[in-house]
């Protein structure tokens, strides 16, 4: 079954000096729990398709065509506080940059019991913080407990991520977007973190959409990929069918 | 990166006291010096224009008994021994102890100074949250309009209206003084009082903090934090509310410890206008007549609170921005408190 669908997306950003189409209808579907790697390089739009799916761009963005379907019902025209409620519920997100995407003002467990009251608001401070130290758990990192209560500047890098997916995970979504969630880390990092996140894919069961312009990761995530390049998603497929074969050049080659 | 806890917190309290101690001796030293070193004949504050009645040799008898004739060093051994045990010397101008000219005043400036700085303080954190909040929208733009072109107004020439329209025309408000003679016990007296030099003191700050507290916020909304926040399913308002403010806490803290002097030069100029009976009309005058010793400690005085409003800044800093905490073993508290 789909969980996600999209079907002949356009966006446009309208500035004063004119218009500026980043995504140009973009078709596809997601299924439950399956790995979607979407790839292409820098500014292609793959960010502003994701974002979009999502309504976090600026007001200058607008949704020119198409429709999104959220496990068979439409979502295209959601107001912000329909968004509001699928947001950290239905969807969730893993961001590029760990060390900015994490509030530095606040502990790290804080941010997590945050996520955790806002997907469950029922749950009484001794069971949020119990649900806190299970997620910092599952995405394995030692001593949660002491670690809940560091700050982000406090944590490495992978650290840093894991704390992210675990702000991602509290809302035990149906869909994950994970925006190029190792660009930023180092190489040995990187792979620990890609393990992660097959593992927890496994166990919860929920669907990625996966984003990256980096063609081994891709393969190393994907059970499909698409491809886009200026704004278009001009190819998609199963991993082998597309990684078995060419790589398009923009994206380099793996053998 | 926890650091050691032992006696951490002692050390620094000492650490600042000394940093305290050696600022306003660094302080002393210099007005002490700049004061003797600028123009001007502090008999005139003393003696007023007899001084020019006087034979050479009276006025040479005159400065001695002040104690003027010394190098200044030497005058300033026997003034810091003064100092520290509390004796600050007369006022030339008002042949009494500085302590008790002083004082007499304080009261009246810190009150004014103080309400102004609270009001500031308060209302520009509104005005900016307000304003952020709507960015770009109508009534931010109205509110900025309204704010540049107040803060562009001199507070002199604000005053000055402001006793024309309220006191001269209307016939509300007082135009001078800090009480009516005969009601000085009187707090609604006292109160009307204050409202002309107040307003004269928030208008002409306010706009600037709170466009400042406006675009801290601005920027904060653009970090990447805000974005994870509002993928927890947070709404603008409450991103804005929970996360961007206190990021942008520390640095309006930290303004706001600085604009203390600023808002306090701001009074001192309401004073003058409104012949307010503070100390900074008393600045004012002392400055201008070189009478040493009360200018000593108006300044003394001041730099303190200019001093201490950074430390307060600072410990404050700490308690929101945990990256700029003061060298203490707090981090394993917290922990717990999460």
């Amino acid at each position: 079954m789909d969980v996600l669908t999209v079907k002949d997306l356009s966006v446009s950003f309208y500035r004063e000096s004119g218009e500026i189409e980043a995504v140009k209808h973009v078709s596809f579907s997601l299924r439950a729990g399956e790995i979607l790697v979407i790839m292409g390089d820098t500014g292609c739009g793959k960010s502003v398709l994701c974002k979009s799916i999502l309504k976090l761009l600026p007001d200058i963005a607008k949704i020119k065509t198409g429709q999104i379907f959220l496990q068979g019902k439409e979502i295209t025209h959601y107001t912000e506080k329909e968004m509001q409620k699928l947001r950290g519920t239905v969807f969730s997100m893993v961001f590029q940059n760990p060390m900015t995407a994490l509030n530095p003002c606040m502990s790290v467990g804080a941010q997590i019991a945050e996520a955790v009251r806002l997907r469950n608001p029922e749950l009484s401070r001794r069971e949020r913080q119990d649900r806190v130290i299970n997620l910092l758990e599952l995405v394995g990192i030692d001593h949660p407990g002491e670690r809940a209560g560091q700050y982000p500047f406090q944590l490495s890098g992978g650290m840093a991520q894991r704390c992210v997916i675990a702000i991602a995970l509290a809302a035990d979504p149906a869909v994950l977007f994970a925006d190029e969630p190792t660009t930023s880390l180092d190489v040995g990092v990187q792979s620990q973190v890609l393990e992660l996140l097959l593992e927890l894919r496994k166990k919860l069961g929920m669907a990625v959409i996966f984003i990256t312009h980096n063609p081994e990761v891709a393969a190393q995530m994907a059970d499909r990929a698409a491809l886009m390049r200026d704004g278009e998603l001009y190819r998609i497929g199963d991993a082998e069918e597309i990684f078995g074969k060419t790589i398009p050049n923009n994206c380099g080659r793996i053998d | 990166m926890r650091r050691k806890s032992l006696g951490r917190p002692y050390l620094t309290i000492v650490e600042e006291l000394i940093k305290f101690v050696l600022s306003i001796f660094l302080l002393s030293v210099l007005v002490f010096t700049l004061s003797r070193l600028a123009p001007g004949d502090p008999l005139y504050a003393y003696y007023g224009d007899r001084v020019e009645k006087m034979s050479m040799e009276e006025q040479e008898t005159a400065r001695e008994r002040l104690g003027l004739q010394e190098s200044i060093p030497v005058q300033y051994v026997r003034w810091i021994k003064g100092a520290v045990r509390g004796d600050f010397g007369i006022s030339y101008q008002y042949k009494r102890d500085v302590k008790e000219v002083i004082a007499g005043r304080l009261g009246n400036t810190l009150l004014l100074g103080g309400l102004g700085f609270i009001i500031i303080f308060v209302l520009a954190l509104f005005l900016g949250l307000f304003c952020a909040r709507r960015e770009d929208q109508r009534a931010d733009r109205v509110v900025c309009g309204i704010g540049t072109l107040t803060s562009c107004i001199p507070d002199f020439w604000l005053s000055l209206l402001l006793i024309l329209v309220f006191s001269v025309w209307l016939r509300w408000l007082p135009g001078s003084g800090a009480y009516s003679v005969g009601a000085e016990g009187s707090l609604a007296d006292r109160g009307r009082h204050l409202i002309l030099p107040l307003s004269v003191v928030v208008l002409g700050h306010l706009w600037y903090y709170a466009y400042l507290v406006r675009n801290r916020l601005l920027e904060e909304t653009r970090a990447d934090y805000v974005l994870l926040a509002r993928m927890k399913g947070l709404s603008g308002k409450q991103v804005l509310y929970r996360h961007c403010l206190r990021n942008a806490l520390p640095s309006y803290l930290s303004m706001m410890a600085i604009a203390f002097p600023h808002i306090l030069g701001g009074t001192y100029v309401a004073e003058t206008v409104f012949s307010y009976p503070g100390i900074g009309t008393l600045a004012y005058e002392s400055a201008r007549y070189q009478d040493y010793n009360l200018l000593m400690v108006v300044s003394l005085l001041t730099g303190s609170m200019v001093i201490l409003g950074n430390l307060a800044a600072k410990l404050l800093n700490g308690r929101i921005d945990p990256r700029m905490r003061l060298k203490t073993g707090a981090f394993k508290e917290e922990a717990e408190r999460w």
